[in-house]
C-alpha cells in the first residue's frame, strides 16, 4: 500500500512539474507563444481567449493537484487535457493539417512531432494511473473510516 | 509519508518555475526588440512577430536577424513563416529538418 501511495504522488508529482513548467514557459515566452496561436488551424480571433485560457488553465490544474481534496479532479482534467493534446498531435501526424507550429512551452516545443506523441502519450498513461492509485486510496480511507465508526 | 509527499511537491514546483525560467530565451527577448529581418538571399524586414510572421520550431535554423552596427546577427531561431504559410509550407515530416 506504502508503495502504491508512493507511486501516486511521484506521478502527481510528475504532472504539477510538467503543468508548471508549460504554463510558465508559455509566459515567459508570450509574444512568442501568441505568434504559434495564431498559426494554428483554428480561427486567429480564438487567439485572444486561448493564450489566457491555456496557461491559466495548466496553473489550475497544477494547483488542484497540490491540495488533496481536489487532486481527484486535478487528475481527471489532466486527463481530460492530455487527450485533448494528444489528439490534436495525432491529427497533425495524420496530416490532418497542412502545417501547425507547436504551441508548447520552453524545451517541450523542441520535440518532433512523433516525440511529443510519445510525450503525451506517457503523460496520459501517467493521469489515468494517478486515477486508479487515487480512487483506490479514497476507498481504503473511506472503508477504514466506516470500520472505526461501526 | 507526509515528509515524501512535501518533498515531491517542492521538487516539483522548484523544477516546474525554475525549469521554465532557466530555459527561457534571453537573447531572443533582448534582440526581439530590435527590427527583425530574415534573410532571402538579401536582408529583408520581417515585420511584427505574431502579426505578419512566426518561427517555426522545432528548427535550428536561423528565422531573423537583427541589426547590430552593419552586422545582421541572428535572433530567433526556427523557419521564417508568414501568416498565410500554412497552406504553402511543407509538411511536418519534411520540416523536421
Amino acid at each position: 500500500m506504502d508503495k502504491q501511495k508512493v507511486a501516486l504522488e511521484g506521478i502527481v508529482a510528475l504532472l504539477i512539474l510538467l503543468f508548471l513548467y508549460a504554463s510558465v514557459s508559455k509566459i515567459l515566452d508570450f509574444d512568442r507563444f501568441i505568434g504559434e496561436m495564431n498559426n494554428q488551424p483554428f480561427p486567429n480571433s480564438w487567439t485572444p481567449f486561448l493564450v489566457w485560457a491555456i496557461p491559466s488553465l495548466e496553473i489550475a490544474i497544477a494547483l488542484a493537484l497540490m491540495i488533496e481534496r481536489t487532486r481527484m479532479a486535478g487528475l481527471i482534467a489532466s486527463l481530460v487535457l492530455m487527450t485533448l493534446f494528444t489528439l490534436y498531435t495525432g491529427s497533425v501526424l495524420l496530416h490532418f493539417f497542412a502545417y501547425v507550429p507547436c504551441s508548447c512551452g520552453g524545451v517541450i516545443r523542441k520535440l518532433s512531432w512523433p516525440q511529443h506523441m510519445v510525450f503525451n502519450l506517457f503523460f496520459v498513461a501517467l493521469s489515468i494511473i494517478g486515477i486508479i492509485l487515487q480512487r483506490k486510496k479514497f476507498f481504503i480511507s473511506t472503508f477504514i473510516k466506516e470500520k472505526t465508526f461501526t | 509519508m507526509k515528509k515524501i509527499k512535501w518533498t515531491f511537491m517542492t521538487l516539483a514546483i522548484v523544477l516546474g518555475i525554475g525549469g521554465a525560467f532557466a530555459t527561457a530565451p534571453r537573447l531572443p527577448q533582448d534582440c526581439q526588440a530590435a527590427t527583425q529581418y530574415y534573410y532571402n538571399g538579401t536582408y529583408v524586414l520581417a515585420g511584427k512577430l505574431g502579426v505578419n510572421y512566426i518561427c517555426v520550431t522545432p528548427s535550428s535554423s536561423v528565422c531573423t536577424y537583427y541589426k547590430v552596427g552593419s552586422t545582421y546577427t541572428p535572433c530567433m531561431t526556427g523557419v521564417y513563416c508568414t501568416s498565410n504559410c500554412k497552406a504553402s509550407n511543407p509538411s511536418p515530416k519534411k520540416a523536421k529538418n
